[in-house]
């Protein structure tokens, strides 16, 4: 019974934990990640999406609703309310935003859709959300939207019961800066979770 | 405690005296006392917000109450100070400490001055909580904490930050005290005292000292992002910003059933020594006993979202969740099975601590019973937040924990203080409180099926009866508690010494073989366990552990 052996399980043991919290540090990216692969939590597929080659006859409603936080001075509305289309069917659709300041920001969207069980079938072609917006002072832009809404949507039991599918954006400020610049690990982990939302 | 006896017996030892003796401590014991003390201070504490709720909840209306943010204070006060600082220091801090050096033959803790630490961080974690509650409007969030209500848009003082701050101190003091409960358990057992042959509550020591080291670093980074978030501009948990609420609720829970595992497991030890002492026989299936802690602690990592059926979880998803959360009434049932068995044909004494053993059961399987009912995500979807869940949680960890501590001071606080309780008084004790905590909390069982809501001070006049009756019993459970108190007085000042093994035959653990009370050092010499060695103390042969 050496304390070197004591010694070492403690530095082991520490490590365990030291692990855990790394990973509950992680789990951000970890989240946004297992989302995107399985559409929980309503997540749009967004990557590895390719063009739709079926359609089916059957059809659906995609509604649109459009937030903006309160720090982006920013308006920012869908140009139509809903659309109907088949399944498979490649939809392009516009979302209207105006920088309302008089000076040039930038901003970036956060998206899902609900139901929630109905992200695996959402697929995004195309998206003002993929990349960062920036708009001069007071001007007005036409952001586009491409999507398609997978026929296995309607295979799916535990979808088939969808006829109504509402896609969300919420517009933020992701160049908001902490109030502590020593404080650069946690910033790190923000940027990685609002890269994707 | 009655430490002036035990100082006595080795006054060729140097060991600081006074509030040095106390302060410096590291030694097990008294650091063991003071986890103990703080616990019972802390559960007078929470115990006052528990009545005062019951008391706001005894009539339709807000007749005591009239500051709602001050009811959700008392309910947030009220569960964290139960869960961090009544149940975990008196089981794992408390009897652990005491007990698992004396169990396992060595002469004290790994790491005595991290054992120091580890009490006083704890002791610091409370009185932070506490001031959490007296600055600024308080947080009235519920011991979950869930974002957004937790985000400094809705609670912008700096009580939750206080909140967090306590639980970062007393769960770093945790995962401090589990390295030193692993290592001592791992490390220090006496020759002889094999893994197989350790009796039970050293087991579950062991698996609870696991699910610490790794449920609450979850909770710490969980905490930090919160922080983050309410202070530094950070949008872990806010959806303006990109984030997810949602996630808080993920990592809080990976953290959160495995913490109710962390306060039940000690109990189970517990239980499986007072119900094998007072059968006088070996605890029956051992190794199945010993096992199913671990898979119940296994399992209990993959059952986090049972928490969470009501956010929108898919279907197939609500449906792991709920088979997951069946399996863990298996090993359950083992246990409850092989306790039964026990008893079984036993010659049963039935003294204080062997009352609260079976009333443990009674509570536990009760509340077990309605766990499975609210594993089934269907029926959670209506029972979800309401008062069936309190009924449900209260039974089958809050005052099935508070049974086994209680049963746990009786059986001993002989061995701790060198005096015995008071056998009748100890026994109408625990009728009162029986009597009051099943008044207490079987009513809330109509009361949610009937669709009362958790956490909200006032209520329509249809759930008056059920609300009445369940006050009454609170009023019971105070009288049963006070009663304690006197008991813990009594015993300490007017108790009759007791034996080295008040307990006979039953009693077979090494803790039995040294004096009463405990001498400030034992085991220096090893005892030899099995292989016809003698136990320190020169009281014969020890028979392997149960």
């Amino acid at each position: 019974m050496s304390s070197r052996r004591r010694n070492l399980n403690a530095l082991v043991l520490s490590g365990v934990a030291a692990a855990m919290l790394g990973v509950s540090f992680w789990s951000p990216t970890l989240y946004r990640l297992f989302c995107q692969g399985t559409g929980y939590e309503g997540t749009p597929k967004t990557e590895n999406v390719v063009h739709s080659t079926q359609t089916s006859a059957a059809q659906v409603t995609v509604r649109f609703d459009a937030n903006v936080n309160s720090a982006l001075p920013w308006r920012f509305q869908p140009a139509q309310r809903e659309v109907h289309l088949r399944l498979g069917e490649e939809t392009l659709i516009h979302y209207t935003a105006a920088n309302l300041s008089d000076q040039p920001i930038t901003g970036t969207a956060t998206f899902n859709v609900v139901p929630d069980k109905a992200g695996v079938y959402f697929s995004k072609l195309e998206c003002f959300c993929f990349t960062e917006q920036t708009l001069a002072p007071g001007q007005e832009v036409s952001m586009p939207v491409v999507f398609y809404v997978d026929p296995g949507l309607a295979e799916d039991p535990t979808t088939r019961d969808v006829s109504t599918i509402t896609l969300s954006y919420t517009f933020y400020r992701p160049d908001i800066e902490p109030k502590q610049p020593d404080n650069t690990a946690a910033i790190a982990g923000t940027r990685a979770v609002q890269a994707g939302g | 405690m009655a430490y002036g006896a035990a100082a006595a017996h080795d006054e060729h030892e140097h060991h600081p005296t006074g509030w040095k003796r106390w302060v410096y401590s590291t030694n097990h014991k008294d650091i063991g006392t003071m986890y103990i003390v703080l616990s019972m201070i802390a559960a007078l504490v929470g115990g006052l917000m528990s009545w005062y709720i019951r008391l706001e909840l005894a009539d339709p209306g807000l007749q005591f109450i009239h500051d709602t943010q001050f009811y959700n204070v008392l309910v947030t006060a009220h569960g964290f100070i139960m869960v961090f600082f009544v149940v975990m220091p008196a089981m794992i801090g408390g009897f652990g400490n005491w007990f698992v050096p004396l169990m396992i033959g060595a002469p004290d803790m790994a790491f005595p001055r991290m054992n120091n630490i580890s009490f006083w961080l704890t002791a610091a974690g409370f009185v932070l909580l506490i001031l959490s509650a007296l600055v600024g409007d308080g947080p009235g969030t519920g011991w979950t904490v869930y974002p957004p209500l937790s985000s400094i848009a809705y609670h912008p003082g700096p009580s939750v930050d206080f909140g967090i701050l306590a639980l970062h101190v007393a769960g770093a003091g945790s995962i401090l005290g589990a390295i030193n409960f692993i290592v001592t358990i791992f490390n220090m057992r006496a020759p002889g005292m094999t893994m197989h042959r350790m009796p039970l509550f050293v087991w579950s020591i062991l698996v609870t000292a696991f699910l610490l080291l790794l449920a609450l670093p979850v909770l710490a980074g969980a905490l930090t992002m919160l922080l983050t978030d309410r202070n530094f501009g950070t949008h872990f948990y806010e959806v303006a910003g990109g984030g997810d609420p949602l996630l808080w609720q993920h990592l809080f829970w990976f953290f959160g059933h495995p913490e109710v595992y962390i306060i039940i497991l000690p109990a189970f030890g517990i239980i499986s020594q007072i119900v094998s002492t007072f059968s006088k026989k070996p605890i029956f299936g051992y190794l199945g006993m010993a096992y199913a802690m671990m898979a119940i602690g296994v399992v209990g990592f993959v059952v986090w979202a049972h928490h969470m059926f009501t956010t929108g979880i898919g279907v197939n998803t609500r449906a792991y969740f709920t088979v997951a959360t069946l399996i863990i009434a298996v090993p359950t049932g083992i246990k409850i099975f092989s306790w039964l068995a026990t008893m079984w044909g036993g010659s049963i004494d039935f003294k204080a601590p062997m009352l609260y053993a079976m009333g443990f059961i009674w509570l536990f399987v009760l509340g077990g019973v309605t766990g499975v009912v609210l594993a089934n995500a269907g029926i959670d979807l209506s029972f979800h937040d309401t008062y069936y869940v309190v009924a449900h949680f209260h039974y089958v960890m809050a005052i099935a924990a508070i049974f086994a501590m209680f049963g746990a001071w009786y059986y001993w606080i002989g061995k701790m203080s060198g005096r015995q309780y008071p056998e009748g008084l100890a026994k109408l004790q625990f009728w009162v409180f029986f009597v009051g905590v099943n008044v207490l909390f079987f009513p809330q069982h109509f009361l949610g099926l009937a669709g009362m809501p958790r956490r909200i001070p006032d209520y329509p006049d249809v759930y008056a009866g059920w609300n009445m009756v369940s006050s009454i019993g609170a009023a019971i459970t105070m009288v049963g508690t006070l009663m304690f108190f006197y008991v813990v007085f009594h015993t300490l000042m007017a108790g009759k010494k007791a034996a080295a093994n008040p307990w006979g035959a039953g009693a077979t653990t090494l803790e039995w073989t040294v004096p009463s009370p405990a001498p400030f050092h034992t085991h220096e010499e090893m005892p030899v366990i099995g292989g016809g060695g003698h136990a320190h103390g020169g009281h014969g042969q020890v028979k392997p552990a149960e």
